[in-house]
């Protein structure tokens, strides 16, 4: 297992490099000068020398990388351009909004995914298995952050049982938070769960036709006990590999869905940073992205190791 | 929909055109409401009742009137007018990031794959990397370069979805450039760009036409939500994004603003998504594998029910006795049995060999008696008498309770037939466990007993392994010694040695001798393979056709065969002394299921074939049961 884990990390390396790459040369890719976006119209000539200097612009490019690198690998990305605070603080405030979003919408979508598509494996053509195809197809088209508007009209604005916006810490009280994290994940997790019940289903189907099925049923085990253990811990593995996209997708979701509930998570940062061209924000951002991306797909990775004893290396 | 279902024609075929008609309706709406889509995308400025900016801050935020139909938003503007300009910047931006997308994806990834080497590697890692960043955060860096508006996100979005056209490009040329035409062309000194354009690209063409309708509906929603949270369309142009944009600020002052732009998105995503699947499903059509036409359910002519006496004469020591069993599966217009009246029982320590071709029911009759025939198929008359309880009598919970403990079974592929996903101890230990109810500690240790025991050598490490990591042989020990955990009184082995070396078969056999001798269970011992069979089975029932055709001990049915397809078995089976003449071969097939002939059902392949054989056959004799009518009279010649 560990040795699946160091390979795994190993493998990450280049990865990491090529994502690195591309995030310094934004700084290079911008059309403005950086350093008039942090002095403005109004800035002297030896201002601008200055901020230049600060900024370690007039080094070579590579020199400014490893720089930039060693710093970022130090957890420091730089402060803002609009307001030099230090992007480190501000992602890390926001993370655990945008955090809880995305694992809150995940749990709904594994465990609907799960849930629908063994139900929908065992009784092919059934409510639950066309409800399954018809939310996958559904699910694909429906604009979350629309869902989520609709979630807000019944549930919030006439029905009064959540509250319509903002985002209240787990830290602060888990009831509130989890009130205020409902909807957005509903609104975020439920293609994702019909997307999984599609995978889920399709995967069973195929573990339940195995001969090793039938000989735990020969061998007289409990049918739940069968379809529980024997069936879906095989039906999982392709499941799982496709996980950490899913997971990905819903990270990407919520930045959106974030607007709609009016929750300062990262998704506003970004926007915010758009709109102000704050290059080391969004630098920040799309390391912090990055990161997580890749801790789920270890996370996964690891998951399928511990599912599949073929896939660990010996 | 008020038209009633025809009742007098059979109920499949109704349903499989109706079912046709349905898809054939939803592809006749998608397509419509795509034709609609751009019909409105080119007439908005007529169609509009009014001018999409035109404000009247008198009439906001007004839900549906006759003036305006969908309701005004917040600054008074017509909804219905800007829901129909949106058509327009939905179908611009669709057509704009596919296009781009396609014009950056495909050149590179044709380039890189054909070229492969360093190059093919740098933009790889690339690609990886991009998408392992959310979309949404790629195309939102991206429009911090380039600045938000409609063109430049829809760039943005083109970039982003080029990755996918790259990879599908790249993947048809790595495929093809193997190909032997391609290889052939470059033999004869052809241009790479001229291998590109003619032998590779058209390859591409079906697969990106799939690509770009994929593409087209992520697009519409990416595009949707990029104006929603302001980084598209710039107000106050009229999108479907930035209406659900200025919505989201009023929803408790007018939710039903979210409505329309939503179910504008919604249905054209859906439209564009199933028509990808038709065309999808047509362009993968000449590939398809022609389905087998059905087999028509007719020919069956004896009458169920009408079951023959039962010839088994009952003995003391009985551990298994099955009579008129008969086993029915479903077939279009019905159902049809593949087994019929059989009878037979096995006694203490006794092997009974079930002996046929494929097809002829032996494996089912196995599982018949487990009560694990599958979906559709069930056993209709007959009872199934185990230690002198019927086991067709049993409820679901009973049967699951005499499986594992009186009888059990060995699968034919031992790598199948254990879970891949648990150690092989494990196992065995589950089955103690849930069976016998020992702890966790009493099972292992029993588990590594019974390893032990089916001559596995260093069982407390052999528990410990997964099935891929033990050879065929050794996976099969392990499945006999699950089956025999429980001491059962019945094992039903189903071809156990068939998918193993010729040498593990022998040990194998001799295991399960062996073990017959210590645990005295009855076997049921299902092959084709009648050389087995006459090494292990005290006792031989030849199956053909879902019926018993003839049952001797095994010395007497290979000195002295009755029936002329046991002979001809007979005949077939390989000899390792002289491989020089070939192999005689029965002519014919097996019929299937619902063709068999009304009388003798091996008349169609038999030599010996009378007016007479037309007739039902029945099975006679005592001790020897032979189900042919000219069985006293035939010179059948016995093995060589």
């Amino acid at each position: 297992m560990l040795k699946l884990i160091v390979q795994r990390l190993l493998a990450l390396v280049p990865l990491l490099f090529i994502v690195s790459v591309l995030t310094f040369s934004f700084t290079s890719l911008l059309p403005s000068d950086p350093v008039d976006l942090i002095i403005g119209d109004a800035g002297t000539q030896q201002q601008y020398e200055m901020v230049r200097e600060r900024l370690g612009l007039n080094e070579p490019v590579h020199l400014r990388y490893l720089q930039w690198l060693g710093r970022a690998v130090q957890g420091d990305l730089g402060s803002s351009f609009f307001n030099s605070v230090s992007v480190m603080g501000a992602v890390m405030q926001r993370l655990p909004v945008t955090l809880s979003l995305t694992a809150m919408s995940a749990l709904i979508a594994i465990l609907i995914g799960v849930a629908a598509g063994v139900a929908a494996a065992l009784r092919p053509r059934s409510w639950v298995d066309r409800f399954a195809t018809l939310g996958a197809t559904f699910g694909q088209a429906v604009p979350n952050f629309w869902f989520g508007l609709i979630l807000v009209a019944i549930f919030a604005v006439n029905l009064r049982w959540f509250p319509a916006t903002g985002f209240t810490p787990l830290t602060e009280s888990p009831w509130e938070w989890l009130r205020s994290v409902i909807l957005p994940s509903i609104a975020l997790g439920t293609s994702s769960s019909a997307a999984i019940a599609r995978q889920v289903r399709s995967a069973m189907v195929g573990v339940l036709q195995q001969d090793y099925i039938r000989a735990a049923r020969a061998q007289g085990l409990p049918f739940r006990r069968v379809i529980f253990r024997h069936a879906l811990t095989n039906a999982l593995v392709p499941v799982v590999a496709v996980l950490s996209f899913q997971i990905t997708v819903l990270l990407g979701g919520a930045l959106i869905v974030e607007q709609v509930f009016a929750i300062n998570g990262l998704g506003t940062l970004a926007i915010a940073a758009v709109r102000q061209q704050d290059i080391p924000m969004l630098q920040g951002l799309v390391l912090v992205m990055v990161g997580l991306v890749v801790t789920v797909q270890l996370a996964t990775d690891i998951l399928y190791g511990l599912l599949n004893p073929k896939a660990r290396p010996s | 929909m008020t038209s009633k279902p025809d009742t007098l024609s059979p109920a499949g075929p109704v349903r499989a055109r109706s079912r046709l008609n349905g898809a054939h309706i939803v592809t006749s709406v998608a397509a419509a409401v795509l034709v609609l889509l751009a019909f409105l995308a080119v007439f908005a400025d007529w169609v509009a009742p009014y001018d999409p900016l035109r404000q009247s801050l008198m009439e906001a935020l007004q839900g549906p009137s006759a003036a305006h139909w969908l309701g005004t938003d917040d600054l008074g503007r017509d909804v219905l007018s800007r829901l129909i300009h949106g058509c327009r910047i939905a179908v611009i931006a669709a057509a704009e990031a596919t296009t781009i997308a396609v014009l950056l994806g495909v050149p590179i990834g044709l380039f890189i794959g054909y070229r492969g080497g360093v190059w093919d590697w740098i933009v790889m890692r690339i690609v990886e990397a991009v998408v392992s960043i959310p979309g949404i955060m790629v195309a939102i860096a991206i429009i911090a370069i380039l600045g938000a508006g409609l063109h430049r996100a829809m760039i943005a979005l083109g970039i982003l979805f080029s990755t996918s056209f790259l990879r599908l490009a790249r993947g048809v040329v790595l495929a093809e450039r193997e190909e032997v035409y391609v290889r052939s062309a470059r033999v004869i000194g052809a241009s790479d760009r001229r291998i590109l354009m003619r032998h590779i690209f058209p390859n591409i063409a079906p697969p990106l036409i799939v690509q770009v309708t994929l593409t087209v509906g992520a697009v519409l929603l990416a595009e949707a939500g990029l104006s929603f949270i302001g980084l598209g369309v710039q107000p106050p142009q009229a999108s479907w994004g930035t209406m659900l944009n200025t919505a989201a600020a009023f929803m408790d002052f007018n939710w039903f603003l979210s409505v329309p732009p939503g179910i504008a998105i919604i249905l054209t995503v859906l439209s564009v998504n199933l028509l990808g699947d038709v065309l999808r499903d047509s362009i993968g059509r000449g590939i398809a594998v022609e389905t087998r036409p059905e087999t028509p359910a007719a020919r069956f002519a004896a009458a169920p029910g009408a079951a023959e006496p039962v010839v088994l004469p009952r003995r003391a020591d009985e551990v298994l006795r099955v009579e008129n069993l008969q086993v029915m599966v479903p077939a279009p217009g019905g159902e049809v049995p593949v087994i019929t009246d059989l009878s037979f029982s096995i006694a203490r320590g006794e092997t009974l060999g079930l002996v046929g071709e494929s097809g002829s029911g032996k494996t089912l009759t196995g599982l018949a008696i487990l009560g694990l025939l599958g979906a559709g198929v069930r056993a209709t008359h007959g009872a199934i008498l185990l230690n002198g309880q019927d086991l067709r009598a049993l409820s679901p919970r009973q049967i699951e309770q005499v499986r594992g403990n009186e009888v059990a079974m060995v699968f034919q592929d031992p790598t199948t037939s254990l879970n891949p996903a648990f150690t092989v101890g494990s196992q065995i230990a589950e089955v103690l466990r849930v069976k016998q109810g020992l702890n966790r500690a009493q099972a292992w240790a029993r588990a590594v007993e019974l390893i032990d025991r089916v001559g596995i050598p260093r069982p407390e490490e052999r528990a410990r392994a997964y099935p891929h990591e033990l050879s065929g042989g050794m996976a099969q020990r392990i499945a006999i010694a699950r089956a025999l955990s429980c001491n059962p009184s019945l094992l039903i082995a189903d071809e156990p040695t068939t998918a193993l070396d010729v040498t593990v078969q022998q040990e194998i056999l001799d295991l399960f001798r062996d073990l017959q001798a210590e645990f005295g269970m009855a076997i049921l011992f299902v092959t084709h393979d009648l050389a087995v069979a006459a090494d292990i089975c005290d006792r031989i029932s030849v199956m053909y056709a879902g019926e018993m055709v003839e049952m001797a001990g095994v010395d007497a049915l290979f000195a002295d065969p009755r029936h002329p397809y046991t002979a001809g078995l007979l005949h077939a089976m390989p000899h390792a002394s002289d491989r020089m003449p070939p192999l005689p071969t029965i002519r014919g097939n097996v019929p299937r299921p619902g063709d068999w002939p009304s009388g003798c059902r091996f008349s169609d392949r038999c030599d010996f074939r009378v007016a007479a054989c037309d007739a039902r056959i029945p099975l006679l004799g005592r001790e020897r049961l032979v189900r042919c009518i000219r069985a006293g009279e035939l010179e059948l010649e016995a093995a060589s």
